[in-house]
């Protein structure tokens, strides 16, 4: 028997690899420029704000490194909203197989949620380029460190996708919902501003949103060289675990009845 | 273990909202209405076991409830009730190659379908070149699917479903499809996988392919077991199901048209009728026993009832016997019987008895008509309102009528 459940986890990993590999082959597909659209859009996305916010409004200005941050904190942004949404609409983008065939079903959330990841990675040639360019260099440790941070993000999306996805075949005014909501969450986390810049009651409670601590805190590793402090983190690992561990629970009710409700 | 798939006491019910609650305002005005819906009950308490190495046809109408079935089986859906009990694991084909995608060349899917369908980088490789000589689809392998026929797509994608090689195959209707020579291949490659010791289910309308291939069958009519047992029995029993679902219809329609002539002419009907009718149209077999349904064969007897309300001299009866699809079979009347009635005043009945039929399997209906001795006025003419049905053991013939025959070679 446990035998046969490694056997089972090992096809598995090879579904969502195939599934996932599927997805990031058709995204843009058929597109002229292909996979190069993946870095160019938080690229476009990133002129736009730094022009509009050093030259036009002029904050940029007193801020270190502010192109860095804001093109750091744009790319992690961009990593969640692409990847809750993919996530919110797994089942529904992948019905066909959904409503065909017996398999786990969060694989099926896996292997959308993944499709994020990979488009994040080949993003992150444009992250390093900047690195490279503003001469910042972070050590081996913080750069390990914001990879920690990074999979804390997909943590966050997976958990979110857990509880969304099945909620998604009921109400399916959720996709439209979440689309405001990430705007608004957007400008609530310290992406286009850094978080200094904001008087010191408003931390704690840009601090709640845990997307706002962890771009803060990888900007802090990665452009400033310093290290949040262990109590922080205390805080962030118990909000991503339990929103984890919420979102299990709640797929494990629904799991069960998603085929049907597609 | 020797089972297969065993069911027991399975039930499966879907709510069906009235209007089907999609968005947050549609849930938030329901709140204060009644919310209404109906529950649809797909399956009604099944038991049913399937043994290893079986090739089992389910059969069914559509919303019998088939799918569901398979659906569970496959563990798509959760039973409500019951338990589903399957021993070894199930290669699923309820479509043409599950997440098969129409963008991406033959061979991309071969590596999608097979991935989804559990097997392993391993087992993909060791079995590409099989599964591509199997469907036959070589030159085509790097187009893109959507250039494929329909007939192509089934190829590959049971090329796949076949090579997944698990202990339980699970198809439904996607035989179809392909042409008569690829039916037979797939056919051929469900004994082989039935000699290899694993279990075949078939879901189809397909009765002949069903009395060729199954051992068992099972057909479903709304939700419940209807016949289960030997695939010839259980074909039949769905050939007979659809054939008086099809009499109904007919009978329906011939109703509605007399009813339209009888509206457009309201003067002429009926004013015959009331002289002399046939009141009553019965079948019976020789010992009096009133049935519908008789064998190749049988002595079969046609009695019409009639009435009338004057006496009428060597009155005239005909009966005429066609076949389902119309086909003329026969029309004998008594005008030229020396049995004939002389004079019929009041009621009785007079019987066509047919000596060991010659008729084939199907239904036949029967127009009975009244006329006055030279066939000159109508009393009565009842068209294609009744009809029985021929079962017959040997189905060697096909037509209308058996014919008693041997072949015989000059030496």
């Amino acid at each position: 028997m446990a035998e046969k459940n490694i056997k089972n986890r090992q096809n598995y990993s090879h579904l969502i690899w195939t599934l996932a590999k599927t997805d990031f082959k058709m995204r843009y597909h058929g597109s002229v420029l292909g996979y190069i659209w993946a870095i160019l859009k938080p690229l476009f996305l990133f002129l736009i704000l730094n022009f509009v916010f050093s030259q036009v409004i002029g904050r940029g200005a007193g801020i270190p490194h502010y192109s860095l941050q804001l093109i750091t904190g744009l790319i992690l942004w961009n990593f969640f909203a692409e990847g809750t949404m993919a996530g919110l609409t797994s089942f529904i983008s992948k019905a066909n197989i959904v409503t065909k065939i017996y398999f786990p079903r969060w694989i099926v959330i896996i292997a959308s949620t993944l499709n994020s990841l990979l488009v994040f990675l080949a993003s992150l040639i444009i992250m390093i380029g900047f690195f490279i360019f503003y001469g910042v260099h972070p050590s081996p440790v913080e750069i390990l460190t914001a990879a920690f941070y990074i999979f804390g993000i997909y943590i966050l999306i997976f958990s979110f996708s857990l509880i969304a996805a099945p909620l998604y075949l009921k109400f399916r005014d959720l996709a439209q919902i979440w689309e405001v909501l990430t705007q608004a969450l957007f400008f609530a986390a310290p992406i286009i501003y850094p978080l200094s810049i904001l008087p010191e009651k408003y931390h704690k409670l840009v601090l709640l949103n845990p997307m706002g601590i962890l771009i803060h805190y990888s900007k802090i590793v990665l452009i400033e060289h310093r290290f949040p402090g262990f109590d922080n983190h205390l805080i962030l690992i118990t909000l991503v675990l339990s929103l984890l561990a919420a979102g299990l629970i709640f797929f494990n009710k629904k799991e069960k009845r998603i085929a049907e409700n597609i | 273990m020797s089972n297969a798939v065993q069911v027991k006491n399975l039930s499966k019910s879907f709510k069906i909202p009235h209007e089907k609650l999609e968005t947050l305002r549609g849930s938030f005005v329901s709140i204060f209405k009644r919310k209404t819906h109906e529950t649809f009950k797909a399956l009604d308490n099944i038991s049913f076991s399937i043994k290893k190495g079986e090739f089992f046809g389910i059969l069914g109408r559509n919303g019998s409830g088939k799918s569901t079935l398979l659906k569970i089986l496959a563990s798509i859906y959760e039973p409500d009730k019951g338990s589903v009990k399957i021993n070894g694991q199930i290669s699923p084909f309820l479509e043409l190659g599950v997440g098969f995608n129409p963008e991406l060349s033959g061979r991309d899917n071969i590596h999608l379908n097979a991935a989804i369908l559990g097997l392993t980088p391993d087992q993909i490789k060791r079995k590409f070149d099989q599964i591509v000589a199997f469907s036959e689809l070589e030159r085509f392998l790097d187009q893109k699917l959507k250039n494929y026929s329909s007939g192509m797509q089934v190829r590959l994608a049971f090329s796949v479903a076949i090579h997944a090689d698990k202990d339980i195959l699970l198809m439904d209707e996607v035989l179809a499809v392909g042409d008569s020579n690829f039916q037979k291949k797939c056919l051929d490659e469900f004994n082989k996988y039935r000699r290899a010791g694993k279990t075949v289910i078939l879901v189809t309308h397909d009765t002949d392919i069903v009395k060729k291939y199954c051992d068992q069958a099972l057909l479903l009519r709304k939700g419940r077991i209807k016949t289960m047992g030997s695939a010839r029995q259980t074909a039949n029993e769905y050939i007979f199901q659809n054939m008086s679902d099809e009499e109904k219809r007919l009978f329906e329609q011939v109703e509605s048209q007399e009813n339209q002539r009888n509206q457009l002419s309201p003067g002429k009907s009926g004013w015959l009728k009331d002289i002399a009718k046939i009141k009553k149209i019965e079948f019976l077999n020789p010992k009096g026993k009133s049935q519908k349904a008789f064998q190749t064969g049988d002595d079969i007897i046609i009695r019409l009832h009639y009435q009338t309300r004057q006496p009428i001299e060597k009155p005239v009866f005909g009966v005429s016997l066609d076949a389902g699809d119309g086909t003329h079979i026969v029309g004998p009347n008594t005008q030229k019987s020396s049995r004939a009635p002389k004079l019929i005043d009041g009621s009785g009945f007079v019987d066509l008895v047919i000596k060991e039929n010659p008729l084939n399997l199907g239904l036949y209906f029967v127009t009975a008509g009244l006329f006055n001795k030279d066939n000159t006025l109508t009393y009565d003419f009842k068209s294609k309102k009744h009809s029985f049905k021929i079962i017959t053991i040997d189905e060697s013939q096909d037509g209308p009528i058996k014919i008693n025959f041997y072949w015989k070679e000059k030496q």
